[in-house]
């Protein structure tokens, strides 16, 4: 017991230090590690990612208000009406990083799950709290690490469900807007020419590669290796840049 | 005790009686009248040295003995041997030297003797230099020392004197030589220093002069020819006189001067450097020049750039030669085909000849310089390497529109079908086979080839076209053995099939006689065909004729007979019948195909049918039906007429029995516009209808369609497949592996068949990714992870 008690106040202590953590978190903490003192700071730190505390009644309360009449799910209406609410474009990005947020698996709807342990995880309860975090979260583009996740976590998002690739004119939609945030600037050379000579749906590889592209080779191609393992669909991507003169001895000819 | 009773000698008279010995030698030597020594004086010489080193100190003289020994040499060098030396010049000193050394070692061997007693424990004990080292090193050191040079250059004017052609003494040469070898005792530093290295740089001026006015002079063979001489010359004067440590080393100064320094030069000379040689044929020359250039590292490079260069060159001129002879008729390759086919059965072979002459010429031209690389050029891996790679080159061009694969099967096809274009002996085909598959190795298309060559197959089996069996097995057997077996596995099931085919028509015909209801009264040949091995061919839905419907239903339950487990599915695209067409005049055997009968039978119970009906009775598509109309109403043979009377077939129009239709020939073949292109599974080849109302009969030929584009998309699908399985089997093998890796493994496993482009690889990479056999690496994207 006494034993106990040190390991209660120890851990009350870094609460304290930390951020005024309430003595029944760090209880649940040391409960859920079976009273080891170790193993409760780790369960302690995981939470506290977690933490601000939401009120899962008033983030059902918020749901409901979105929710659909007939489904049990938030669908394009709901949507619209929360833009509505935190008074965000729907086409806007952050509309992207919110859904990886809640781990959305489909664009334009949330399941129940998806919003109310989203909200949970975030922490947020009130339209308030999530209009603020909206702002932050428009900084999270900023995150190299971040953004790569959020690119990626795009693919799936943005795909029809059931489909292995994404339809060219989403992935264009979804390329203009991820890299306005990224400032590529052969962003509108590479959707111009996938319409112009590709015209058909996007892989997960191709995707996932083009932002590796956009980072490792700098726009005049200068470090682009023809040999290397990119896309074939980067590849004759280069070479359209070389063939329309859009590249030209180290210069980005801006025609467009 | 008898020692301590012996009288002390001293240095002084010691020495005395010493010098006279020493006297008579030199007198001796200096060929002065003296006897020989006698044993006795010999002995007491010996007898004395032995004494005054016996001697207790302060008499053991031992030490003084072995300084006046030495002194002994040098006083003779001093007063005799260097005088003499000293007032002849070149040759003549070398005489002398050559007579004095001798002598000098001929004192050597019995001064020694004489002190022979200090060798024994005096030196041994001190590890002093042997009595007989200290004497030739004595001359060594004062006659030797002195003269190397004078001699050196005296032996050196004589080589060149000899290089000029004159006549010199090589024997004298030979010893003084010797010297230089000698003089090292066992070493051959002095040899090396003090003349081989000058000789080798004279030999190398001597040589750099000749060439530098000679690479001016002459044409590259007579160049050639002195350079070989005066190596063969150099080589003799090494095995006369020189050491024979000094070969290698004179050999490469001189292939260095001659050959290596002006190679380019000589082989570029404009009127008679390598390619010059090469065009006139020069074997001899060409032979001289591999023999000459092989010895030297990389000598053979250049040569053989050349040899790959001028075979390019003759190859691309024969490719530019037939595209041109293509291009006088006026029209491409392709389409000239096309256009005189359906003009004159015989354009076929006209234009065959074309390729014929075509790939004639290129085995000419293998044949001819793999001559070259047998003969003048022993055979050696660089010019096999020059010749594959030139042939690489220009076998891998089209020639108007065709590639050379196609042209190679086509070749094949012509000297292996009945009345091809060339009239050879069965040797001569075995020998031209054999060619062709030699050529089909620098190749890159070879599925292609395959491909070519399994339709031309198929039409020469299935027509019963092809002029010996044994031929057909042989040229497969041939491609076995140069490409594997799975290269020739579908060809050989096709000529297998036919085999079979022949059988189960006999076992067909025994069933019928066994079953006399079941005749349909109708000659049926049916040959069954396994699907895989053929081509692929477009079945349609065609309805039949009852007669033929009656023959099919015949032949299928002869077949359940002897399988349960198979079916059958009909082309009639390829079958044939012989059709009585009793016309006004006379009645004439009309060979048609299955779909032509069709049309024909129709016009047995009625006399005129619209297109539509036609259409509608036959269920035919549209382009086959005008193609089949075309062929009885607007063709050479006008078996129908047509309403109105028009070159082209539309769906308005009205068919009617032609009675009045007539040829000089009893026997007609009738061409229609689609050929004998199509198949699949099983084939009626032949269904003979007799007809005895009217009888129409004719081998309507078709015009062949573009199969070429067919051939070319299915050999395209194929490598798609082709490249996925290598992949897989490349990443189950080693689980992880770099994108540049993986696609060098991907070719170089795939080259046996075609050369995949890369881009076609990293295609086939994506798609694999897509679909969950392979993975990029998270942290790098050049590797990739293959997924179990």
């Amino acid at each position: 017991m006494a034993l106990r008690r040190g390991a209660r106040f120890a851990l009350r202590g870094v609460g304290l230090g930390r951020k005024a953590l309430s003595e029944k978190a760090a209880l649940q903490a040391l409960k859920a590690s079976n009273w080891h003192l170790e193993g409760a700071f780790d369960v302690f730190y995981s939470q506290t990612q977690v933490k601000p505390y939401a009120d899962t009644r008033r983030v059902e309360e918020l749901y409901n208000r979105y929710k659909d009449p007939y489904v049990d799910m938030i669908l394009v209406d709901g949507i619209t009406l929360l833009c509505n609410d935190l008074q965000v474009d729907p086409q806007d990005i952050v509309m992207l990083v919110l859904s990886w947020h809640m781990k959305a698996a489909t664009m334009c709807e949330f399941s129940k799950e998806e919003f109310i342990g989203g909200l949970q995880a975030l922490g947020i309860d009130s339209l308030e709290k999530l209009r603020d975090r909206i702002q932050l979260m428009r900084s999270e583009l900023k995150d190299e690490q971040k953004f790569r996740e959020i690119y990626g976590f795009a693919f799936g998002w943005a795909k029809e469900k059931g489909q292995k690739s994404l339809a060219l004119d989403t992935a264009i939609g979804m390329w203009q807007l991820l890299f306005e945030a990224k400032h590529w600037p052969l962003v509108d050379h590479w959707c111009q020419f996938l319409q112009a000579r590709h015209n058909k749906a996007i892989s997960r590889d191709t995707w996932s590669q083009l932002l590796e592209f956009a980072r490792m080779v700098d726009p005049m191609l200068s470090n682009y290796d023809a040999e290397g393992a990119w896309p074939y669909l980067i590849d004759e991507f280069v070479e359209y840049l070389n063939e329309n003169g859009i590249i030209k001895k180290g210069h980005l000819n801006d025609w467009s | 005790m008898t020692m301590n009773q012996r009288k002390i000698i001293e240095l002084e008279e010691g020495w005395d009686f010493m010098q006279n010995g020493i006297t008579k030698l030199k007198r001796i030597l200096e060929g002065l009248p003296e006897p020989q020594f006698s044993s006795e004086e010999y002995m007491m010489l010996y007898t004395t040295i032995y004494n005054m080193c016996t001697q207790k100190p302060p008499n053991d003289y031992s030490q003084q003995l072995y300084e006046k020994y030495k002194e002994a040499f040098e006083e003779y060098i001093s007063s005799s041997v260097l005088p003499s030396l000293r007032e002849k010049h070149d040759e003549f000193m070398l005489r002398e030297l050559v007579k004095r050394w001798p002598n000098h070692k001929v004192m050597v061997r019995w001064l020694s003797r004489f002190f022979h007693y200090l060798d024994r424990y005096f030196i041994a004990r001190r590890s002093l230099p042997a009595l007989n080292e200290v004497g030739l090193t004595c001359f060594r050191d004062q006659v030797y020392q002195e003269l190397k040079g004078k001699v050196r250059d005296a032996v050196i004017a004589l080589i060149d004197q000899e290089r000029e052609g004159e006549q010199i003494d090589r024997a004298l040469l030979k010893n003084v030589l010797d010297l230089f070898v000698e003089i090292g005792m066992g070493q051959m530093v002095d040899y090396e220093n003090d003349f081989e290295d000058d000789m080798l740089k004279d030999s190398a001026s001597y040589y750099s002069r000749k060439a530098s006015n000679w690479i001016v002079e002459d044409s590259c063979p007579d160049y050639m020819l002195k350079a070989e001489q005066c190596l063969k010359k150099e080589r003799d004067r090494v095995s006369h006189y020189l050491h024979s440590s000094s070969e290698q080393k004179l050999v490469e100064k001189v292939q260095n001067e001659l050959l290596v320094v002006y190679s380019t030069q000589l082989l570029e000379k404009e009127h008679s450097g390598c390619r010059v040689l090469l065009r006139d044929d020069k074997v001899e020359d060409l032979s001289r020049m591999y023999r000459l250039f092989h010895k030297i590292p990389k000598g053979l490079e250049p040569i053989a750039n050349i040899f790959k260069q001028h075979i390019t060159a003759e190859g691309t001129a024969l490719v530019q030669q037939a595209e041109d002879a293509a291009g006088n008729k006026g029209c491409s390759y392709g389409l000239y085909v096309q256009v005189l086919t359906s003009i004159a059965p015989q354009a076929e072979s006209a234009v065959g000849s074309l390729e014929q002459v075509f790939v004639r010429k290129v085995i000419e031209l293998h044949d001819k310089y793999m001559a070259y690389v047998n003969d003048c050029f022993a055979n050696h891996s660089l010019f096999h390497k020059a010749l594959k790679e030139a042939f690489e080159v220009f076998c891998n061009k089209n020639v108007s529109g065709c590639s050379s694969a196609e042209l190679l099967a086509s070749f094949c096809d012509n000297i292996l079908k009945k009345g091809g274009v060339e009239k050879l002996s069965d040797e001569a085909i075995e020998d031209t086979l054999d060619k062709v598959v030699k050529l089909l190795a620098y190749i890159s298309d070879k599925d292609l080839f395959a491909e070519f060559y399994r339709k031309k197959l198929s039409r020469r089996l299935l027509f019963d076209k092809s002029a010996n069996d044994d031929h057909e097995r042989l040229i497969l057997t041939k491609l076995k053995q140069q490409c594997g077996g799975q290269f020739t596995s579908k060809m050989e099931g096709m000529v297998t099939d036919l085999t079979l085919a022949k059988e189960n028509q006999n076992h067909f015909e025994e069933y019928l006689g066994k079953n006399p209801n079941a005749n349909p009264g109708i000659d049926l040949t049916v040959t069954v065909l396994t699907t895989g091995f053929w081509p692929s061919y477009k079945s349609s839905d065609l309805s039949l004729p009852v007669e033929m419907v009656k023959c099919v239903e015949v032949f299928k339950e002869f077949y359940q007979t002897k399988t349960k487990h198979r079916r059958l599915s009909w082309i009639y695209s390829l079958g044939t019948c012989n059709i009585n067409g009793k016309f006004e005049q006379k009645t004439i055997e009309l060979i048609v195909g299955t779909y032509q009968a069709a049309a024909l039978l129709l016009f047995n119970a009625s006399d005129r049918l619209s297109y539509s009906d036609i259409k509608t009775q036959l269920n035919l598509a549209d382009d086959d039906l005008v193609r089949l109309l075309q062929s009885l109403s607007c063709a050479k043979y006008k078996i129908l007429t047509k309403e109105p009377n028009s070159r082209t077939v539309t769906p308005s129009d009205l068919f009617e029995f032609n009675p009045k239709f007539t040829d000089r020939m009893r026997r007609i073949r009738v061409r229609d516009a689609l050929s004998l292109s199509l198949s699949l599974i099983c084939t009626v080849s032949g269904v003979i209808l007799e007809d005895s109302n009217r009888s129409i009969v004719h081998q309507i030929p078709l015009p062949p369609v573009d199969e070429r584009k067919r051939v070319v998309e299915d050999v395209d699908k194929d490598r798609r497949y082709a490249i996925d399985a290598s992949i897989v089997r490349i990443m189950k093998s080693r689980k992880v592996l770099g994108h540049q890796q993986l696609v060098m493994e991907c070719v170089e496993q795939l080259s046996r068949m075609f050369k995949p482009d890369f881009k076609a690889i990293k295609k086939r990479i994506e798609d694999l990714i897509t679909r969950d056999y392979l993975e990029r690496d998270k942290d790098n994207p050049n590797l990739f992870r293959y997924l179990a």
